[in-house]
């Protein structure tokens, strides 16, 4: 597997992919600076109480689309490398099992979309450093609000995988990330079994933990189910 | 039976209810350049997917190095490089990493990757970024491609496929010294004749039924007949008749089927004896064209 990301490492050379992994932390945080620049005085009025949370909380509400349309963008981008020449047949024919192609393709974007919720981590800290927020930070909660969506999202990253390495045409797996993108920004009013909802974090408990755990667990069924449906897939 | 790298039995492959291959028996022995002939949509590329397990077959079976595809898939390709139609390559990257990415998951030796690139001439554009490259190059790239692994099988599909002669050349020279210098078998296939002519050893045409055999076999099927051409055709034709010597007559030549050395001598005689002026005496070999076209049932082509 190592050997597996080792090359996948190569393949995404010059193809802005790695810059999309900057671009998307680095997008919400400076929209937030714009955010808390132009409106200083009121937002730190109205999050007087706990001016870390505020910035968290304004920072999250940016970061579940960015992380929704990035990673349809990623796993787009990381399937074409092979669509482009049809390079799946030359991959498949080496003594390797379609398994362990499928799952390091997977990985590699859990990796990726990973050190993105990292960054926006870093990112966080430093603006709200430069807003001299105090170095109080509520280091747990800025974690979980980095990364707990991301995990809750799994389910919609392993179906854009599926979709993105499986159809040639990536209109398909292009255009149902951009619609669930739309749909999770009005996904408050959805009910809790929608997993377009879950990256929100919100459930009728008001325990984020549980939108995660029901991420990761049909995040890894449907990585299951699409194992299946690729490795009993023809190669063209 | 350790002397057969590749044994198909009854493979087939249908596409809905369309047989694309139907009841092939492919035998590829070692140390052979195989050349897999067909029309196009006869099912070359098809029963190479099968035999590089990229697709499954509808009924029949497959064994390469006597292990069956089915059950040991990666114990097999580990020993089989392959070229699959157009080259494939990732455009953005250069020759050098394109080769580092396979090299990676074949875990071969880094040196290979400079001995392969040497032995496809691309030592030079190795830094280039692949986009750029010429169809040939790229085609080379892909050749490369399959060498990485130290391959005991090579299997390429139309490997000349849209190149210009000196690079179907350059190719062709390539995957003839490769059994000689280092003891590959090769299966290469085409739809052009005289590409295999060119460079197998062995050679299967596959269509409705499938000849096998060595290409002197199929070039022994191409026969031969003598062409006289003379003042006055019909005349002299005429005067063999009745000396007893059954000719053909055909735009005012004499065509002889299976004329012995004797028998050919003895027509010059008679002619040169009866005073008609002989312009040509030829031999007429039925092309391997013909032969292909007449095994693949295609007669007069156009």
């Amino acid at each position: 597997m190592a050997r597996l990301l080792g090359s996948e490492l190569i393949k995404i050379k010059r193809k802005m992919i790695l810059f999309l992994v900057f671009l998307g932390p680095f997008g919400v945080i400076a929209l937030e600076a714009v955010n808390f620049g132009v409106r200083y005085d009121w937002l730190t009025g109205v999050y007087k109480d706990d001016l870390w949370k505020g910035l968290i909380g304004e920072v999250s509400m940016l970061s579940v689309p960015t992380i929704l349309i990035g990673l349809t963008i990623l796993t787009s981008m990381i399937a074409n490398i092979e669509h482009q020449t049809n390079a799946w047949k030359q991959l498949l024919a080496l003594p390797i099992s379609k398994t362990k192609v499928y799952s390091a393709k997977f990985l590699l974007t859990v990796i990726l979309l990973l050190i993105s919720c990292s960054l926006l981590m870093v990112g966080t800290i430093i603006l709200g450093l430069a807003l001299k927020f105090g170095t109080s930070i509520p280091l747990v909660h800025l974690f979980k609000m980095c990364f707990y969506p991301f995990l809750a999202a799994l389910p919609i990253l392993a179906l854009q995988i599926w979709l993105a390495i499986t159809l040639k045409n990536q209109a398909i797996p292009l255009t149902v990330g951009i619609l669930g993108t739309i749909i999770s920004m009005y996904a408050v009013a959805f009910p809790d079994w929608v997993p377009w909802k879950w990256p929100l974090l919100l459930n009728e408990w008001g325990k984020p933990i549980f939108s995660v755990i029901a991420g990761i667990l049909l995040g890894f069924i449907i990585y299951l189910v699409s194992i299946l449906d690729f490795s009993r897939r023809e190669v063209k | 039976m350790s002397d057969l790298i590749i044994k198909t039995n009854k493979l087939t492959k249908k596409f809905g209810s369309k047989r694309v291959v139907n009841h092939v028996d492919l035998q590829v022995k070692r140390g052979e350049i195989y050349g897999f002939l067909g029309p196009n949509g006869a099912g070359k590329t098809t029963t190479i997917r099968m035999l590089l397990g990229l697709a499954r077959p509808t009924k029949g079976s497959i064994q390469i190095f006597g292990e069956d595809i089915k059950k040991d898939k990666i114990s097999i390709l580990k020993k089989v490089g392959s070229l699959v139609e157009y080259p494939s390559y990732y455009g953005h990257l250069t020759a050098y990493e394109n080769l580092e990415a396979v090299r990676i998951l074949l875990d071969a030796p880094k040196s290979r990757i400079d001995e392969v690139l040497s032995i496809v001439r691309l030592t030079k554009d190795a830094k280039r970024p692949v986009k750029g490259f010429s169809l040939g190059m790229k085609q080379r790239l892909g050749i490369a491609t399959a060498l990485l692994g130290n391959p005991e099988l090579l299997i390429l599909d139309e490997p000349t496929n849209g190149l210009d002669p000196s690079g179907i050349i350059e190719i062709r020279e390539l995957i003839k010294s490769m059994p000689k210098e280092h003891g590959i078998t090769i299966v290469v296939s085409s739809h052009l004749l005289s590409e295999i002519d060119q460079m197998a050893t062995q050679v299967g045409i596959i269509s409705k039924v499938i000849f096998q055999d060595s290409i002197s076999k199929l070039r022994e099927r191409a026969s031969s007949k003598i062409k006289i051409t003379v003042n006055e055709g019909e005349s002299a034709w005429k005067m063999l008749l009745s000396h007893g010597i059954t000719s053909d007559l055909a735009q005012q030549s004499i065509y002889l089927e299976n004329g012995s050395d004797e028998k050919v001598a003895k027509v010059v005689k008679s002619l040169v004896d009866n005073e008609y002026s002989i312009y040509r005496v030829e031999e007429e070999k039925k092309s391997l064209e013909e032969i292909f076209l007449e095994l693949t049932g295609k007669e007069g082509g156009l």
